[in-house]
């Protein structure tokens, strides 16, 4: 359901996103508003160090026990390399959107063609030609 | 009665056993008196563990002494290094301690900073973004891609003040010429706790999977090695991991010591040993980071090689 589909601006809450207790804090926020097995994007624009902790207490547990696909944007190179580990740890993954506008999976890279299927069977992405994924406008 | 705990005059990690071990010999009921009037150079790691020693004697008993470096340009750095800043709260300081300011300048990345809270570790490393990218790009030719993960790093491992010691710590960063076998610059990254330490920590969850091994560096090894976390949260034990693929990256080192044991990651430009055991007992848990600067094949301070 497109309604379904969340967009949450993560660089509200505060600039630097360490520590557990921020983390979660962050995370409960978001958590207020989404249903169970809801597709979810996140955006870190404007979001300057994220940790470990912070990686997992958000990213990783929405995945785990909330969200069916979450879609990141606004990735630095440093924010990936916070979640990335975080998430293939876990056996987890996320899509990212690149700055081209393709999506790609992030984290352990069993579980990413699935997330990218359920986006394109509920027409929210779209393969292009070159074989790329991309987001409709829906 | 009073017992001296002399302060070695180059105070730093590889010194630090010799200063726990004159520590542990005090017993209880004593009046310690830290004795750092000969002291000529401390590093970070030197500074916060004095510190957590000073915190452990106050517990005990009696405000401890602290003797002040008698140079005073020793003692005029330990100043701008925020050191007496936050020996003021635990020990009785006697000697001339310039009235300076802490300091603003290059080498003093962070100085001596109190951790209590999650919110001190966000201080921490908004400071440390402001103050740290440029230096560590021109000092240790480090790409700014690490700057970021250097302000990860510290985050984590102020965290687990927060998150295990039971009691507040101190970090410091600072940046100097590291005059050991790699004799380059190098940025230091020190945290110390006088607090429960790993093994007590570890114990409920860990203690019975090592049976007869468990120690200090059994819990030192599930922690740093094996990522092992105290909490049951699948998620955790991040910190330490990350910490790790941090200093791998850019040939960094990690020690820590806690209890009677040390543990290192140890990087080809450095002579440590991985693990030492049998260590004068000390309280809490103290860590230490080393990021090295970047060279190239021609010499140190040309762009980095990774």
């Amino acid at each position: 359901m497109v309604q379904a589909v969340l967009q949450q601006a993560v660089a509200g809450f505060y600039t630097d996103l360490v520590t557990r207790p921020t983390g979660r804090a962050v995370r409960e926020n978001i958590e207020r508003d989404l249903l169970p097995g809801t597709i979810a994007v996140m955006d870190f624009t404007g979001v300057g160090c994220l940790d470990y902790s912070c990686a997992d207490e958000i990213v990783a547990k929405l995945v785990r026990d909330k969200v069916k696909v979450l879609l990141l944007r606004g990735l630095t190179e440093a924010h990936r390399e916070a979640i990335e580990p975080v998430l293939a740890g876990a056996g987890l993954a996320v899509l990212c959107e690149r700055a081209d506008g393709a999506l790609e999976g992030l984290g352990a890279s069993e579980p990413a063609p699935a997330l990218l299927d359920e986006l394109v069977e509920r027409r929210l992405a779209a393969r292009i030609p070159g074989g790329s994924i991309r987001l409709t406008a829906a | 009665m009073t017992r001296l705990v002399e302060v070695p005059t180059q105070f730093d990690d590889r010194s630090f056993d010799q200063f726990a071990a004159a520590y542990a010999q005090a017993m209880d009921g004593e009046r310690l008196l830290f004795d750092a009037h000969a002291a000529e150079w401390a590093s970070p790691y030197g500074l916060v563990g004095l510190l957590a020693a000073g915190e452990a004697a106050a517990r005990k008993g009696e405000r401890p002494l602290l003797t002040a470096p008698a140079n005073p340009d020793v003692v005029s750095y330990w100043a701008r290094a925020g050191f007496f800043r936050e020996a003021a709260d635990l020990f009785e300081v006697h000697g001339k301690v310039p009235k300076v300011k802490v300091a603003v300048e290059s080498e003093v990345l962070l100085p001596v900073t109190p951790v209590r809270a999650a919110e001190d570790v966000h201080a921490v490393v908004s400071t440390i973004q402001q103050r740290a990218s440029a230096i560590l790009n021109s000092e240790l030719g480090l790409d700014p891609k690490a700057t970021m993960g250097f302000a990860m790093a510290l985050s984590e491992s102020c965290q687990n003040i927060v998150e295990h010691a039971g009691t507040g710590g101190w970090v410091a960063v600072q940046a100097y010429n590291w005059r050991r076998k790699l004799a380059r610059r190098v940025v230091v990254i020190a945290v110390a706790d006088a607090g429960v330490g790993f093994r007590h920590s570890l114990e409920p969850t860990q203690g019975r999977r090592f049976g007869e091994r468990w120690g200090d560096a059994a819990a030192l090894e599930a922690a740093l090695i094996q990522g092992t976390s105290r909490f049951r949260d699948p998620g955790r034990g991040q910190g330490l991991a990350g910490i790790r693929r941090y200093l791998a990256r850019w040939e960094g080192k990690v020690a820590i010591r806690s209890g009677t044991a040390r543990i290192a990651i140890v990087p080809r430009w450095d002579d440590d040993v991985p693990l030492k055991e049998g260590l004068p007992a000390f309280p809490g848990s103290q860590v230490l980071l080393i990021i090295p600067e970047q060279v190239t094949e021609k010499g140190p301070g040309g762009p980095s090689k990774q």
